[in-house]
């Protein structure tokens, strides 16, 4: 995706921030070297680079995350969102070098919050296996975090490619899309999940299939309706005056000019996301043990139902929250700043 | 607008059957045959299952007949009220699934109860002065208590007044006949997750209606302002509400599900996720089809609702 | 100490096992459990074994005694999933037979203590060669409908056991198996059509059955007990549920599959005569199963929205013991096998399996995962709970030699597999796989953890190449040995085929006196063990609990529930 290419209608978001291909790479720079580290851990440990490999995110995270306190000065509800979401990624691409008990090792089942055994100090307590809350809270954050990124990620690269061909190029596609979709939309999420995975069975790479049939109908739609909308636009006359090929047009020429309303959108998105892989996980057809999440420590927690072990359920459902409090507060901040503009 | 209710209802009937379609040839594999079976007989039966003993099991529960014609047969079914039988509870489907219904039904009435009334009255507050100290507080307080999902609400509540203050049974299986008091936490998880969002549709679409020029013309007049907002304002500024309301209805389908599987209520969305983790087809076929034709039929009546409430589209 | 001897007309295995016992070579309890199968009455065994005869070992009643501070009426709410009740001969699972034992029952009845009394029975007795059984039915039992129960209607049972086609695991064992022959069809697989042998079974009067067997069998009365075997009456028709006629005290009201099973005690019978039950007295008026599932049990305990439950996991130990409940364990050969599979790669190298075995610590496992209680297995299945166990030099760990065995099996380098476990007795089975995982590391193994849903693992247990399996548990060393690794058995999922070990098995299962089997059945243990088919570090107990208004609960290893004399306080 290249930014510089035409003059924008109208200042969008990304553009008031002053460097956007910095951003981009500063982004990915962020979010690859974890997605990396979660989803081919193996291979990447077997190279002896596991830990690494994170470590250019977490500069990425920090310069990014001052950059957006910079520009969002104006908007406390950002700043907020903003910090809330970057603590929780800088904790996934830091979590490694942070002085953390094995999140997966067994201790001292059932310690509750405080407990000191020898010279260590579980201060969130440990769970029913005797593993450390702590250090399984803030591992969590990984999964969740790589998994709700990348389904959202595919959703939305789905959505624009169908969004974009339903709107430029219209007709018999759009009739075939179009209806696809609806099929999709009449479905209650849950119950497209539910359908979806219990046929492809529990794991994160079928959770990003399941939200991407659940998301990418949506997304197809608003883009749908944004292309519809700047097909008309001079500067795609233009393009199209100078004979350049319909996807060139749909990518070079439309996409940047619809991104405003998309990255608001993908901030909502993020956290739906995020609370889908949870309460997937909770029902049993998410993510699978045994490596940290959130999702699974309620799960693991939800048979101890007395007030002497419910930190163990708190502390994930806190977690959880602040996450998703994080992405809507800072989707609330951005498109507030997207209307002033 | 009549053709505009059966074009919509005719799209909705093409939907739903091209979804049991694909339900149908799914749940045909051998490989879901294989796992009703494991569910039914588990794993130790079924490996020491002959061929033949297998196809007479086949038989038995009809799945031996190719796909097309159990297709058609179900259809026929449908045709007459019958949804078929549930393997896992060995009854009829409407039976399973009426009663199911009904629990999830007095549980969404409760939540609508509850959550119309509050959502609407927080914001109308809000949006009658944006910007102002009510305002921010009732934005807050939506923002905050929609981005806790569900089963982290459900989980605070748990805590807080099931096992710390003991005030409520904390599971809602309703083992001794029905209890009305093991209804109550599963309906305050739903209505605070949900409350927030329908208020801040409310507060935007009031808003929005303060600032437009007849409610200052009957401000300027010199008209009471309780009348102005109980006359004019809240006419025109809960059309928008209602369509988003109905809506909901659509989203209870799937905020159910965890709900009920976290404090154990028999209803729907239980049942849903049960029947498809044991490959209950028919359950699984009947429940997709009610929350599909609930669904759409909630989008329909929102759609049509809004475009009969609106004076500006009715008459353009 | 007194014995009481055998008497002259007693069964010449009584005699055998009392020479047997009195010499040291036989347990005592296990000579009960013998004498009582060859037909002599509990009471009357427990006296010759010189022990006293504990509270239920009533004469002529296969229940416990009285309890004098009991009190009569009221409800017994229990969580466990419910099932349907389709036919109690094809029944699958533990839970379902429990909705159903209150109604129907069985030839007889095994006791919390291990021993198999008569219970629609009145007696049995043996001939010497252990072929021809004869069953005296208790006279007087009615069934719900007002009928008598017969003979016939015992034959009627059986008959339709054994018919090719019905699906009853009830063929697989040893009484039922010895009554059917191969009718020399094939089916579609190749697989020989077993047929009922004429006579195999016969009424010989109205109240005397006769079983004749082409082989001896002494488990008869044992076999009587298992789950699908209760009988039913002749009108029978699927589902049970919807016609649910027995000798028991309760009857079905409400069946609902996934919410709830009410049964009520049965007062009138369908002819609209009063209805007495064979068994004495029955305390409870009601019983009301209501699913949980297995995790949700121990907080519905909790919440008091039962009373009792089926079963709650070690994981929810601290829980429970945080509770006012009553915690009721039972020692059991309940386990679970990480077993590889030899026809598959890489576990078809020997030398790679005996490094995987060499590199874990057994009792190290077992006491992480169950700290107090269970017994710590030595990768042969058979348990210290059986009675023809033979303890096996206990297993060492050697991280040096599972090294060069590695290297060896030409991996010098360290090797990765991967196990299935779907969890399927709770997540326990994850910390078992858990635990060898960091155990094996050391051996520069690298174990991998595939976690699937309990549902999944069950569609590949006999398949996968590695895949931690749950077995449950059975009373007979040569029982399990028998089930799951004899050459070409559908259980076999080792695909273990060793004609040494079959041999083994063999003269084990022929060998009666047990201290003579013992030995026998240590030759197999030996020989799996040194196959090194899998990891079989524990033997794990059950745990159940009732709230403290419940009195007289019974334990029982395999979870089966028979509540005549539970009472609520």
């Amino acid at each position: 995706m290249t930014d510089t290419t035409m003059p924008a209608p109208r200042l969008s978001l990304t553009q008031r921030l002053k460097r956007p291909r910095a951003l981009i790479v500063l982004s990915l720079l962020m979010v690859i070297p974890l997605i990396a580290y979660v989803m081919f851990g193996e291979p990447l440990a077997r190279a002896g680079i596991r830990e690494i490999v994170l470590i250019p995110a977490i500069p990425a995270t920090l310069i990014l995350y001052a950059l957006a306190m910079a520009s969002w000065r104006e908007s406390w509800v950002a700043i907020l969102g903003g910090t809330l979401v970057f603590f929780w990624v800088f904790v996934a691409v830091s979590v490694p070098f942070l002085p953390l008990l094995d999140p997966n090792k067994p201790i001292r089942p059932f310690a509750p919050p405080g407990t000191e055994v020898g010279d260590i100090t579980f201060w969130l307590g440990t769970d029913l296996k005797g593993r450390d809350m702590l250090s399984r809270m803030l591992w969590g954050c990984q999964r969740v975090l790589v998994w709700g990124v990348t389904a959202t990620a595919v959703a939305y690269v789905v959505g624009c490619i169908f969004g974009l061909i339903a709107g430029y190029i219209s007709g018999i596609w759009d009739e075939i899309i179009s209806f696809i979709s609806n099929v999709l939309l009449s479905f209650p999420v849950m119950v497209l999940f539910i359908l979806i995975l219990n046929y492809l069975g529990p794991s994160g790479f079928n959770i990003v299939i399941a939200v991407t049939f659940a998301s990418a109908p949506a997304i197809m739609r608003i883009v749908r309706g944004l292309a519809l909308d700047n097909k008309t636009r001079d500067y795609v006359f233009a393009a199209q005056t100078r004979g350049e090929h319909p996807f060139r047009i749909m990518v070079v020429e439309l996409l940047p000019n619809v991104r405003g309303p998309i990255i608001v959108d993908a901030c909502l998105r993020l956290g739906y996301t995020t609370v889908a892989i949870t309460t997937l996980t909770f029902l049993g057809l998410g993510l699978q043990p045994p490596d940290a999440d959130w999702g699974l420590m309620i799960k693991e927690a939800s048979n101890l139902m007395v007030w002497q072990f419910s930190y163990m359920l708190l502390i994930p459902a806190l977690a959880v929250s602040s996450l998703i409090l994080g992405f809507n507060l800072m989707a609330d901040g951005l498109r507030e700043m997207s209307l002033r503009d | 607008m009549l053709k505009l209710i059966a074009r919509r209802l005719l799209q909705m009937v093409i939907i739903m059957a091209v979804v049991s379609l694909i339900l149908f040839l799914v749940f045909d594999s051998d490989k879901f045959k294989k796992q009703i079976a494991t569910a039914e007989l588990g794993g130790f039966s079924v490996a020491a299952m002959s061929d033949h003993d297998y196809q007479k099991w086949l038989k038995d529960k009809g799945l031996d007949v190719p796909v097309y014609e159990r297709y058609a047969q179900w259809i026929g079914g449908l045709l007459q009220g019958d949804f078929g039988k549930s393997f896992e509870k060995d009854a009829p489907v409407s039976k399973v699934m009426g009663e199911r219904l009904l629990n999830t039904g007095i549980l969404a009435f409760w939540v609508f109860f509850l959550m119309i009334p509050l959502s609407l009255i927080f914001g109308i507050v809000a949006g009658m002065k944006e910007g102002s100290f009510q305002d921010r507080s009732v934005s807050f307080i939506a923002v905050f208590t929609t981005s806790i999902p569900e089963i982290a609400t459900a989980i605070l509540l748990t805590v807080i007044i099931a096992l710390g203050l003991g005030w409520l049974p904390s599971k809602s299986a309703m083992t001794g006949g029905w209890n009305s008091l093991e209804l109550v936490l599963p309906v305050l998880t739903l209505v605070l997750y949900d409350f927030g969002y329908v208020a801040r549709m409310t507060r935007a679409s009031m808003a929005e209606v303060m600032t437009s020029q007849y409610i200052r013309t009957a401000v300027l007049k010199g008209i009471p302002y309780a009348r102005v907002i109980m006359r004019h304002a809240l006419r025109n500024a809960l059309i928008a509400p209602f369509t988003v309301i109905v809506l909901q209805l659509n989203w209870l389908l799937s905020g159910v599900v965890v709900v009920e599987v976290f404090f154990q209520y028999n209803g729907f969305g239980k049942m849903l996720l049960e029947a498809a983790l044991f490959g209950d087809i028919y359950v699984v076929q009947a429940a997709t089809l009610v929350a599909v034709f609930v669904a759409v039929l909630s989008q329909i009546i929102s759609d049509v609702g809004y475009t009969f409430l609106n004076p500006r589209i009715r008459f353009s | 100490m007194s014995f009481l001897k055998p008497r002259k007309d007693d069964h010449p295995k009584v005699h055998e096992a009392y020479e047997v016992m009195k010499d040291g070579r036989m347990d005592r309890r296990e000579f009960v459990r013998v004498a009582a199968l060859v037909g002599v009455s509990a009471g009357a065994a427990y006296a010759m074994a010189g022990i006293p005869s504990p509270a239920w070992a009533l004469e002529n009643s296969p229940f416990p005694a009285d309890d004098p501070k009991a009190k009569k009426g009221g409800k017994l709410r229990v969580g466990m999933q419910i099932q349907k009740m389709e036919d109690t001969a094809t029944y699958s699972w533990a839970e379902m037979s429990n909705q159903t034992r209150h109604i129907v029952e069985h030839l007889s009845m095994t006791g919390p203590d291990n021993i198999t009394r008569p219970m629609l029975a009145e007696s049995w007795t043996v001939s010497d060669d252990l072929k021809t059984w004869t069953f005296k039915l208790r006279k007087g039992v009615m069934w719900h409908n007002g009928e008598e129960f017969v003979a016939d209607h015992v034959v009627w049972n059986i008959r339709r056991w054994l018919q090719p086609g019905l699906g009853s695991s009830n063929v697989g064992l040893a009484a039922f198996a010895a009554m059917r022959k191969d009718s020399g069809k094939k089916d579609s697989k190749g697989k020989a059509i077993m047929v009922e042998i004429p006579g195999a079974v016969e009424a010989v009067d109205k109240h005397t059955v006769r079983f004749n067997l082409k082989k001896p069998v002494l488990s008869v009365p044992e076999d009587c007990y298992n789950y699908p075997t209760a009988l039913m009456h002749p009108s029978f028709k699927k589902p049970f549920s919807s016609n649910p006629i027995g000798t028991g005290p309760f009857t079905l009201t409400d069946l609902q599959v996934g919410k709830q099973a009410i049964l009520k005690r049965v007062t009138k019978m369908s002819n609209g005569k009063p209805f007495t039950y064979w068994g004495g007295e029955v305390y409870l008026d009601e019983i009301h199963y209501y699913n949980f599932s297995n995790e949700n049990q121990l907080s519905a305990l909790a919440s008091g929205s039962v009373d009792a439950i089926y079963e709650f996991t070690i994981e929810q130990m601290a829980l429970a013991k945080s509770l006012p409940i009553n915690i009721i364990p039972a020692r059991t050969a309940r386990t679970l096998c990480c077993r590889m599979q030899i026809s598959k790669k890489p576990f078809d190298n020997h030398k790679l399996r005996q490094a995987i075995v060499k590199s874990v610590d057994n009792a190290k496992v077992k006491n992480l995962v169950y700290p107090t209680g269970g017994d710590v297995g030595q990768n042969h299945h058979v348990a210290p709970v059986h009675p023809d166990y033979f303890d096996l030099p206990a297993l060492k760990r050697d991280v040096a030699a599972a090294k060069k065995l590695l290297a060896e099996a030409g991996y010098p380098n360290g090797i990765e597999v991967t196990i299935d476990v779907g969890n399927t007795d709770g997540p326990w089975h994850q910390t078992v796989c858990e635990a060898l995982r960091d155990q094996m590391k050391e051996a520069g193994i690298n174990l991998k953890i595939n976690v699937m849903p309990a549902s999944k693992y069950w569609e590949i247990w006999d398949t996968t190449p590695f895949g931690a399996t749950a077995w449950t548990h059975r009373p007979l060393g040569t029982m399990v040995m028998g089930l799951g690794y004899r050459t070409g058995v559908p259980w076999n999922e080792t695909h273990m085929a060793s004609k040494e070990f079959d041999a083994a098995l063999d003269a084990a299962e022929a060998t009666f006196d047990v201290e003579k089997r013992k030995p026998l059945l240590g030759k197999a243990e030996k020989i799996l063990q040194d196959a090194a088919v899998m990891v079989l570090p524990i033997f794990r107990p059950v745990y159940t609990g009732s709230s403290k208004k419940v009195h007289g609960f019974p334990p029982h290893p395999t979870g089966y529930h028979q509540f005549n004399k539970v009472w609520m306080g």
